[in-house]
């Protein structure tokens, strides 16, 4: 009997025929992929193995010559220092803020959505046009100084100090999108069940205690996605620094991705550009390893 | 209407055997209900017949066509889903008349084929709703007129009321029983529930592990379980079954011994059923120790030790005696069914 | 934690966000007040918090400084574009990563992941270079194609795929059985039904686009082919000095429609976005 059906099965079985409904389906999205993601990044790494000039337009093969380069380049450390300070500035005050004001956000009060939509509204204003406003307050004679003037104060000089700078290209960047993650706090606090808290209640723990036992375990994937989702974000900002501290006073807020464009684009260095993207690529990956690999210790519940 | 024939059916994922070859005739206009416990197999069956799931080997056969290969919309059939399934965005008339849209009907052919439906299932005043406004009967009763509405060679039914609460679920299995007899089209229902079979079927297909334990009409199955599997699925509460051996015409358990129905030739090894509904209440029968009395109102639900085994016992009579206390009991021996002890096989 | 407050305690909680609030609000209270006083007023002391005097010219001004104008049709019709075949492109990738079965979908579905992780600074070079072959450099096309297909993309995709796979498989297979295929399943129940997933993805991607800035600078050089947050860093004088209120004024112009649509339209922006499937 049964192979009598086998001899008319056809080709296109219902199974092969949905198959290939979809790799239709991903075929944009991989092809896209591929040509604007996996060729360029195999191009970045055979870049990187060349000097190129632009000018007198010269393409030679020079193997590990710009790696050579990079760990001579004086200018490198300074750079992953700033780098590695502006990114865990922005990770620590980002996360602690967003968590306080998710907090804050969940509990009963009258008119609780005006101050969300308030703490959110940074987040859709244009990235330059924030920006250029707190370039405005944080001039020499601009608003912030001018405000603390008023109390007595005598502001510094915001972003030609090398240490106000970058606690300036933080506190810019935070504040524009800690909504962000404070909202996706919010929704994580209020998907924890209403009765886990109930019972802990009823069996005395203190506010403090509910919070640190209850709370932050039950939201704390949220927590691990928001991190890995704000550390590769923080190595992509470009524009604040861009425009705030064109990567000064010196090098102190030049982070990598500013530096990278400065050799690629500014000076022409496209090889030496190339090895640090490719860099910057080894930092995001080895980061995103490490985070997905703490999973495992610090989530301690995952639906 | 049509028959629907399942010829070696089998299903594997992967290494794992799902369905070891099914084979199960079911008559035209027949009302056949899969029922077994969970992961049985028998909603993986009925996917294959609906054509959502693949069928590894063996045939499927819709009115005499084999359909194996056949899209679920070139099957001729119509499925109620557990969840209900009804389109989320659309009005109830919507989804009624969804699938006749798709079939190329017009506007003026499908309005009154959802009338008719909505008209048989009391659903006329709730056409221009959405699902999330109705209650679960509702909703319930929405997935089946839109079964209905294309008027299927079959209807397939996957645990169509196991959302529902216990009184809606006999309301509701009055009305699809009501439907199948006045529209008499083949129907296979797959449940977990004993009783739904019990009450709904024309005849039941019970499965275990990826097998058909037997096929029979729903009485077929209460008298004459074929094996253990089938005695102790069938009947709420379940068979009492005791381990012992049969000689001299009795049949010897631990602590007790119990007589046999007259013509039993074998002996050695077997064990011994009963149904609770099946023991008398006798001065002359064998004593038991009362643990636990349930009055139910119409009959008393009594567990007691029998020698050293616990037997349930359900009696017509007001059962008076107290936990501790000793009854005399006798099992009808025109309701005794014997078993083999290593197959599970009936003998008697 | 949700126990009724006591009334001093609330009184303390709308106190701290009020004072939380400053460093949220403030900046676009003084970009919209400062576009409008003259310039001899912009450092003025103290501070303004309401203009003393108003000059409305800087406006004007933008319009003759740059061809503003354009420079806002470029931005607008770049984001619509790209919104709408994000939308698109991630929503098929994303369904057929969730509910259709094909040889190899995880193993494809990790590589489209890549994407993520690769920051697009990553690959701006060869970008460039390939766009060069292309003769596409002063042109619009790489700020739409990369992200509607590209790296961009990718998270939308993810949104939608872990949307996709909450959808109750029994809808779609009533679908089937109501005579649809896979096209159609997607087109007429699947897709209508992702509609807040949509909304987060279009919404997402608006912003991105609307602000990206590196790729911008690299890609285009002439003011006519400009987007708006590039042209809002081309307002200086003679001098190279900035032109405070001209650039506020055109820094007002890009961020306030955007902000007015938000505020319009917050819950569901907020709501949108929380539940994007990003909760774990």
């Amino acid at each position: 009997m049964s192979d009598i059906s086998q001899q008319k099965r056809p080709f296109w079985t219902i199974a092969r025929k949905d198959a290939a409904a979809g790799y239709l389906f991903i075929a944009p999205q991989l092809i896209g992929i591929i040509t604007f993601v996996l060729i360029p990044l195999g191009l970045v790494f055979y870049y990187s193995l060349h000097e190129w000039n632009v000018l007198a337009n010269t393409f030679t093969f020079v193997g590990d010559a710009n790696y050579q380069m990079l760990l001579r380049d004086p200018n490198l450390p300074p750079v992953l220092l700033a780098s590695a300070i502006f990114s865990a500035g922005l990770v620590v005050v980002n996360m602690s803020l967003a968590l306080l004001l998710a907090v804050l956000l969940d509990q009963k009060l009258k008119g609780i959505v005006v101050f969300r939509t308030l703490f959110f509204s940074p987040v859709v204003v244009s990235l330059v046009a924030w920006t250029i406003v707190w370039s405005f307050l944080l001039q020499a004679n601009g608003g912030i100084n001018g405000i603390l003037q008023v109390f007595g104060i005598e502001g510094p000089n915001w972003l030609r100090t090398p240490t106000t700078a970058m606690i300036s290209v933080v506190v810019v960047q935070v504040f524009k999108n800690v909504g962000l993650n404070m909202i996706l706090f919010l929704a994580a606090l209020q998907g924890v069940p209403k009765e886990l808290y109930e019972a802990a209640r009823v069996d005395g723990a203190s506010r403090f205690k509910q919070f640190r036992r209850i709370t932050l375990p039950m939201i704390s994937p949220t927590i691990l996605l928001t991190s890995i989702i704000t550390i590769v974000g923080s190595l992509q900002v470009f524009a604040q620094i861009a425009i705030l501290t064109k990567g000064g006073p010196g090098v102190s807020t030049t982070v990598l991705v500013y530096y990278l464009y400065q050799q690629a684009f500014q000076f022409n260095f496209f090889g030496y550009g190339s090895t640090l993207s490719i860099l910057l690529f080894v930092i995001v990956a080895v980061l995103t390893f490490i985070q997905w690999q703490m999973r495992k210790r610090i989530v301690f519940y995952e639906n | 209407m049509a028959p629907v024939s399942l010829q070696a059916v089998r299903k594997v994922y992967g290494d794992i055997k799902v369905l070891h070859g099914i084979d199960v005739d079911i008559a035209d206009g027949e009302f056949i209900v899969l029922v077994g416990p969970s992961g049985c197999g028998k909603s993986t069956l009925l996917r294959m017949i609906a054509g959502l799931e693949t069928i590894s080997a063996g045939d499927i056969r819709i009115g005499g066509r084999v359909v194996n290969e056949l899209e679920p919309k070139d099957r001729d059939i119509a499925m109620v889903f557990q969840n209900y399934a009804l389109y989320p965005h659309m009005t109830v008339a919507t989804n009624m008349g969804f699938s006749l849209e798709h079939r190329g009907a017009s506007k003026a052919e499908i309005a009154e084929r959802v009338k008719w439906a909505a008209d048989i299932l009391d659903l006329s005043h709730l056409l221009e709703r959405y699902p999330r406004q109705l209650s679960g009967g509702q909703r319930q009763r929405v997935a089946m007129g839109r079964a209905i509405v294309r008027n299927p060679q079959v209807f397939l039914f996957d645990e169509p009321l196991s959302n529902l609460d216990a009184k809606l679920r006999v309301v509701m299995r009055g009305e699809i029983k009501g439907l199948h007899q006045r529209l008499g089209v083949t129907t296979v229902y797959v449940t977990h529930d004993q009783i739904e079979a019990m009450t709904m079927a024309d005849r039941i297909v019970v499965m275990n592990a990826g097998r058909v334990e037997q096929i029979g009409a729903p009485l077929e199955l209460y008298d004459r379980p074929a094996n253990l599997f089938v005695a102790g699925f069938i009947g709420s509460p379940a068979m009492n079954v005791l381990g012992g051996t049969i000689a001299d015409s009795r049949f010897n358990a631990a602590g007790v011994s119990l007589p046999l129905p007259t013509g039993i030739g074998i002996t050695g090894a077997a064990r011994y059923g009963f149904r609770p509904e099946h023991l008398l209440l006798t001065p002359d029968g064998l004593p038991a120790v009362v643990s636990l009395v349930e009055p139910m109102g119409s009959e008393t639900q009594v567990t007691m030790r029998l020698g050293e085994h616990a037997v349930v016992g359900v009696f017509r009579e007001r059962v008076a005696a107290r936990p501790g206390e000793t009854i005399h009991i006798l099992p009808d021996l025109n309701a005794v069914h014997l078993f083999d002890t290593k197959s599970g096989a009936r003998i008697n | 934690m949700k126990t009724d407050l006591s009334p001093r305690l609330r009184v303390a909680l709308y106190g701290l966000m009020c004072v939380l609030l400053i460093p949220f609000v403030f900046p676009t209270w003084w970009m919209v007040t400062s576009s409008v006083k003259p310039i001899s007023d912009i450092f003025a002391f103290p501070p303004d918090l309401w203009p003393r005097r108003f000059d409305f010219s800087t406006y004007s001004r933008v319009f003759e400084l740059q061809p503003f104008a354009r420079q806002y049709w470029n931005s607008a019709y770049i984001a619509a574009l790209v919104t709408a075949g994000t939308m698109v492109v991630s929503s098929m990738a994303g369904y057929a990563f969730a509910r259709i079965r094909f040889p190899f979908s995880n193993t494809i579905f990790m590589v489209v992941l890549l994407g993520l992780l690769i920051p697009s600074e990553v690959t701006i070079v060869p970008l460039f270079q390939m766009f060069l072959r292309w003769g596409m450099i002063n042109t619009h096309w790489p700020l739409i194609l990369v992200p509607i297909f590209g790296a961009p993309s990718v998270f939308a995709t993810f949104v939608m795929r872990q949307f996709f796979i909450a959808l109750p498989g029994e809808l779609e297979e009533a679908a089937r059985v109501d005579g649809l295929g896979r096209f159609k399943i997607f087109w007429i129940i699947a897709l209508p039904l992702a509609k807040p997933a949509l909304g987060a993805v279009a919404i997402f991607t608006f912003l991105h686009s609307w602000n990206l800035y590196l790729e911008p600078i690299v890609f285009l050089s002439s003011t006519q082919m400009f987007t708006l947050p590039q042209a809002l860093t081309q307002f200086t004088d003679a001098y190279g000095g900035a032109m405070w209120n001209v650039q506020l004024a055109a820094a007002t112009m890009t961020a306030v429609p955007v902000l007015i649509v938000f505020i319009v339209a917050q819950k569901q922006f907020v709501e949108g976005l929380a539940h994007t499937g990003l909760k774990g």
